[in-house]
């Protein structure tokens, strides 16, 4: 069955609310395999697309890193690059990449373990990622979190700082394929009041006999450049390989999305307002049949916050068939909508990002209809009700997918996304 | 604190279990691979159509996977034990593409015996829709294809030796009864 062009599907169900205003870029090196989008609006518009690549396996120089980390059999180590392109007109077009790391291969990624990228109020851009490390006392891999900011618009990096405590724990037989530790699966965002948050999830109050992680975060005060002292923010129930987000009230706290792990192992996202200590100690689920798996769901919860109304999304496999389940509270985060699905009719979806814009919220995701995966997105009211049906993202033909949005100061949203092997974005229209 | 002194006596079982596997595949004599064959969707769909016949086990896992990891000495010694009536166990790693002397090392240390391959394809997405569409990227998942090719089953997330053992046997019983 041949596709129907978004355009022309919307005309004929008259749900046309969001519009593809320009026609997309690549802001990917050509020859490269990118992946795993983030991006960021700024104050006055500027626009960054964060990207992880990975480097080419045949290179002399890869060949003898591969065969490196094939001696530790066990192991989890990617070996990406982290790049950045910058938009200082509206996003008509970007700078060339820039790379943020400073080692080669450092950065431990892929599409749900996304790097994150943020602008500070003045203009400051903030990048946190996972890196790989050796952990000298065991002679073992492990990973850590890393930040690192540019003062000149993405132009240049500070040298990376590891925010994460390496500690002595070595947890390498049974989490991650042989890490001593972890900290990774995070999320990064700049408060209101200019706060920078750092948070991942951290394996080192596993202790041998839990699956489940922990929430460690650090804060700045000064616009990133120190770092308050790491605290564990929620401990020893989240899905360690499911990827966290943060959002902030106008008040400036934050708020963390997971899933939350409960007894008989059921997974459940979950949204919790940070505490006076800035602690998670309370969530709620956002709702649905909570998801029975011993096994890795991948599966990041993403979260929008506008005023009192808190929105989520998340892939649930315990829903049939198994897909993106959208949710929203407008008391605060108090109680939850009972979920419905993001794209009825989709074999599967996943992979959702949302931006606030006004008093409409877009949802992106990607999902499998009768092709490929490709990227949809919709509208949704104040209330989290949907305003219209999904519609599919006008852009070439083959797989798109891993959306991220941001919103712009015009009241459109920065889409970002995976194109085969490129990263491609574009403006949406939202009204 | 009951789950967690289970979760580590069952990681502390699996782990128990390695060595035995290893050892079972030397005393038979099973080759120790230098390398995993890559499996691309294609050549995945050959493979499943040439065991047009019997019971196909078709396992989804990575080294990163712990809970995977947990479950492959249970499906190896299901094969073992159900071969004679028709079972193949067929394993497809989801590392990275160009991985492969990695999960090489990590396969022969571990799992000598587990009959696994590693994809070429650079989506994952790309392996599973061979049997699944659908697929939602969770690990572990395993398929239990019927002798005439069709998915009876999918399973996610890791199952025990008896549980399997029970889905196998129902996916066998109408070829035992034809």
């Amino acid at each position: 069955m041949s596709k129907v062009p978004a355009f022309l599907l919307a005309l004929f169900t008259g749900t046309l609310s969001v519009a593809v205003s320009a026609a997309p870029i690549a802001v990917s090196t050509t020859g490269q395999l990118a992946l795993a989008p983030d991006v960021a609006v700024g104050p006055k518009g500027e626009i960054a697309i964060l990207w992880l690549a990975k480097g080419n396996p045949d290179t002399p120089e890869a060949k003898a890193a591969a065969a490196e980390r094939a001696k530790s059999g066990h192991s989890h180590r990617s070996s990406m690059n982290l790049y950045v392109a910058v938009s200082k007109d509206g996003g008509a077009s970007f700078s060339a990449p820039v790379r943020v790391n400073r080692e080669d291969d450092e950065v431990w990624g892929f599409a749900v373990s996304r790097p994150r990228v943020a602008w500070g109020r003045t203009g400051t851009l903030h990048v946190a990622y996972p890196a790989n490390e050796m952990q000298a006392k065991l002679g073992k891999s492990v990973l850590t979190a890393r930040y690192t900011r540019s003062t000149d618009g993405g132009a240049t990096f500070e040298a990376p700082r590891r925010l994460s405590t390496v500690t002595d724990s070595d947890l390498s037989s049974v989490i991650h394929g042989g890490f001593a530790s972890v900290a990774a699966f995070g999320t990064m965002g700049v408060a209101p009041n200019g706060n920078v948050h750092v948070l991942w999830i951290d394996t080192r109050d596993m202790k041998g006999g839990s699956d489940n992680g922990s929430v460690y975060g650090v804060v700045s005060r000064d616009d990133g450049v120190t770092f308050g002292p790491e605290e564990r923010l929620a401990a020893g129930d989240v899905c360690p390989c499911c990827q966290i987000n943060v959002a902030f009230d106008a008040k400036s706290r934050p708020l963390l999305a997971s899933r939350q792990v409960t007894a008989g192992n059921l997974r459940s996202s979950s949204v919790g307002r940070a505490d006076s200590a800035g602690h998670f100690t309370t969530r709620v689920s956002t709702g649905g049949t909570p998801w029975h798996l011993d096994g890795c769901p991948l599966k990041p919860t993403a979260m929008a916050v506008q005023g009192t109304h808190i929105y989520t999304a998340a892939h649930n496999g315990a829903d049939t068939p198994p897909g993106v389940m959208l949710s929203a509270s407008n008391d605060g985060g108090k109680t939850f909508a009972t979920p419905y699905a993001a794209h009825p009719g989709a074999q599967v979806s996943d992979a959702p990002a949302f931006a606030a814009i006004g008093q409409r919220v877009l949802v992106a995701w990607h999902a499998k209809t009768d092709g490929p995966r490709r990227v949809f997105y919709r509208t949704l009211d104040a209330d989290g009700s949907a305003l219209g049906a999904p519609v599919e993202l006008a852009t070439g033909e083959g797989s798109t997918q891993t959306p991220a949005l941001a919103a712009r100061p015009d009241g459109r949203a920065q889409i970002a996304w995976q194109q085969g092997d490129l990263i491609y974005t574009t403006a949406l229209e939202v009204k | 604190m009951k789950r967690r002194e289970f979760t580590a006596a069952a990681v502390a079982a699996t782990i128990g279990t390695l060595p035995a596997t290893r050892a079972l595949a030397q005393a038979a004599g099973a080759a120790m691979p230098a390398v995993i064959p890559p499996v691309s969707a294609d050549s995945l769909r050959k493979l499943l159509g040439a065991q047009r016949g019997k019971v196909v086990v078709l396992n989804l896992w990575a080294t990163w996977c712990a809970p995977c990891l947990r479950e492959i000495p249970d499906l190896v010694r299901l094969e073992q034990e159900l071969a004679p009536r028709g079972v193949v166990l067929i394993g497809v790693s989801m590392d990275e593409p160009d991985d492969g002397e990695r999960v090489a090392a990590f396969h022969a240390k571990y799992f000598p015996a587990f009959n696994t391959r590693l994809r070429s394809e650079r989506e994952l997405d790309a392996i599973a829709s061979v049997v699944d569409p659908a697929w939602n990227e969770v690990l572990p998942t395993t398929y239990i294809l019927a002798p005439d090719g069709r998915v009876v089953r999918r399973v996610q997330g890791t199952k025990t030796h008896d549980e399997f053992r029970a889905l196998i046997e129902a996916a066998l019983e109408p070829a035992t009864t034809r």
